[in-house]
């Protein structure tokens, strides 16, 4: 456990990688010997686990009438790859738009998080004044505040600034940090060494300098695990956007989708097929963002810690 | 990293004393410089402290007024003392049935979903060949944003749908699930499950950090797999268990858009939660003073899990670096 936590940084390699293979020992443990029960449950559990997926991309080629009738199957036996062009143009909502506004809050978010906790995080790891260890523990606090306490007076305030309709609500906190993310930096920062810090201020270089020209350049690895956690939790977000933006036009994917869904009458079923469609366009760039990131998981899974239940 | 985590908890232990004993230090002049870097630090944390300020502590403090008030943000607010509360807790059927959903959803889907993730993390602990692939496939499920995951699983737990299918082919004539008061909440909690891979892959993190040692050890005494589990593995893995069961925990009590999307915290109010009441009565029906009084019970019912579940993590959490 000790020499995990020292190898923290940078991200060590995932999970269950090369290193325990490459030691060479006589035999397997017996706690370690894979049966085929062990192949046969894992194979199993990944097929169940696959389904949904499978049934995503089955109904997005799905064909109106098909997907009307819910005669879908989980294996495609359709092939309407129309449907991915018509998403734009039949479900008579913005959706070109819904993908707009998704990344615009996504990526302006991402910056702001980067920004505020890179400095935040920074002064507490580095920075000695009074009162810090307990403006830290102030920080940690705030990790147990759930935001339904906040939401009501937050949204209240936000109307009040005229805030509702626009991205604000859901960007400008970014940019005032969080809690968890300070903690991160925190945290990565401290592990590195403050010689070349100090070497800098004995040459003259202000704190500001110290923090641009030698920290910041450290802590990418840190700061890119912040930015792909923010995007994806930007990116799922429902109940902010469901707050505060009911504006057709200002609707990111998350919520436009289940708007899609919604505006549907009993006369009227939603178009399941190109509601897939849309589903697929909202998890796509989460897989391909996961994959270019790998190497920082270690970083996102702590911030994932809860992903199970979402 | 996962060490990290669980060394997070450890340390709130650890460092108390010595926090304590800190403050009996008579507190120096501070130096030019050190005034100077004491100034850097407030103007560098100056973006967390106006956002603690602005966005957390203010509203906090608003949202306990408003908690006491009955207000539609249209008209003056007018005071009510605590009779938000004692309506809720008194007179609001529904809140007992949210409360008690809330509950069920999280005390059967985090430790099921925990069981789930140690069960397949000590599978994929072991030599398995192509184990990257199948810890893809069960980590897959939590990359999907929650509006996708509903959408899909509307069709997965529709009457005809495959998961009815798949209890079909071995005799079980599946119930109707959404459409059911008894079958939503566990429709609910097998979404959840689906998402298991997540503590999965932290579980399997912390699995490969315990000493090989501990099993060559436990092999010459002649203990067999499940044994060496249950004394060895698990008694390692505690902190990051512990970690997911708080982290769930709180997720779970907090548990919204599943609902909002799928249910609407119906058929006949069988799965309204804490959450998705609190957003009705806000934002539907401008109940300011009500919602806010029952966001802070939602948050006395998390304090009071956590601290449980803190309380309890004595007797079967292991901190190697406590024993050190």
């Amino acid at each position: 456990m000790a020499a995990a936590t020292q190898q923290l940084v940078p991200a060590p390699p995932l999970p269950g990688g090369g290193a325990r293979d490459r030691v060479t020992r006589a035999r397997t443990l017996r706690a370690f010997t894979a049966s085929p029960l062990t192949y046969g449950v894992l194979l199993v559990v990944s097929a169940v686990f696959f389904v949904p997926f499978v049934l995503m991309v089955s109904i997005s080629l799905a064909s109106d009438q098909t997907s009307a009738t819910n005669m879908f199957t989980i294996i495609p036996t359709e092939f309407r790859w129309t449907n991915f062009t018509d998403v734009f143009t039949e479900t008579g909502l913005p959706v070109g738009r819904f993908v707009l506004n998704s990344v615009t809050i996504a990526t302006l978010s991402a910056v702001g998080q980067v920004l505020s906790s890179s400095l935040v995080g920074y002064a507490f790891a580095r920075l000695r004044a009074p009162g810090k260890s307990f403006m830290f523990m102030v920080v940690l606090a705030t990790m147990m505040i759930p935001a339904q306490i906040t939401m009501i007076p937050q949204f209240l305030l936000f109307k009040e600034l005229g805030w509702v309709n626009t991205f604000l609500p859901l960007i400008v906190p970014s940019f005032f940090s969080n809690a968890f993310n300070v903690f991160l930096v925190r945290q990565f920062v401290s592990r590195v060494s403050g010689e070349l810090d100090e070497a800098a201020q004995v040459d003259g270089l202000g704190y500001f300098g110290i923090y641009r020209q030698i920290v910041l350049p450290m802590m990418w690895p840190i700061l890119t695990a912040i930015a792909i956690f923010t995007l994806t939790a930007s990116w799922g977000d429902f109940m902010g956007p469901l707050i505060y933006l009911n504006r057709e036009e200002m609707m990111p994917l998350a919520l436009g989708l289940q708007y899609m869904t919604s505006t549907s009458n009993a006369m009227q079923l939603p178009p399941w097929n190109l509601v897939m469609v849309g589903s697929i366009m909202l998890t796509a760039p989460m897989i391909a963002v996961y994959y270019l990131g790998q190497k920082y998981l270690y970083e996102m899974n702590v911030s994932g810690g809860s992903a199970g239940v979402k | 990293m996962t060490a990290a985590l669980g060394e997070a908890f450890g340390a709130a232990r650890a460092t108390s004393p010595r926090r304590a004993g800190g403050r009996g230090v008579p507190r120096q002049k501070l130096s030019r410089r050190r005034r100077a870097e004491a100034r850097w630090f407030w103007v560098f944390i100056s973006p967390w402290l106006i956002g603690f300020l602005g966005f957390l502590l203010g509203p906090m403090v608003a949202s306990v007024y408003i908690s006491l008030t009955e207000w539609d943000s249209f008209t003056e607010p007018e005071f009510v003392g605590l009779d938000n509360y004692t309506r809720a807790l008194t007179q609001d059927p529904v809140f007992w049935q949210a409360l008690g959903n809330t509950f069920f959803y999280a005390l059967v889907s985090v430790p099921l979903g925990l069981v789930v993730g140690v069960w397949l993390a000590n599978l994929l602990n072991k030599k398995v060949r192509g184990r990257k692939f199948f810890r893809t496939m069960i980590y897959l499920p939590t990359l999907v944003p929650l509006v996708a995951t509903a959408m899909v699983f509307k069709m997965v737990l529709a009457p005809s749908g495959p998961l009815n299918d798949l209890l079909g082919v071995v005799g079980i004539q599946g119930p109707s699930w959404l459409l059911d008061p008894v079958w939503v909440k566990p429709a609910l909690v097998v979404l959840a499950t689906w998402g298991a891979g997540g503590a999965t892959v932290l579980l399997l993190s912390a699995m490969n950090g315990v000493p090989k040692e501990f099993y060559e050890a436990a092999e010459i005494d002649g203990a067999g797999p499940v044994r060496q589990f249950w004394s060895i593995t698990f008694p390692q893995i505690t902190p990051i268990i512990f970690f997911n069961l708080i982290m769930g925990l709180i997720g779970a009590f907090q548990i919204f858009g599943q609902v909002y999307i799928l249910t609407s915290g119906g058929p006949d109010n069988a799965s309204m939660m804490m959450v998705p009441l609190l957003f009705r009565e806000a934002f539907s029906f401008y109940h300011f003073g009500y919602a806010s009084a029952i966001a802070w019970l939602l948050f006395v019912v998390i304090i009071g899990f956590t601290a449980l579940a803190f309380r309890t993590s004595r007797s079967w959490v292991f901190y190697e670096t406590e024993v050190r």
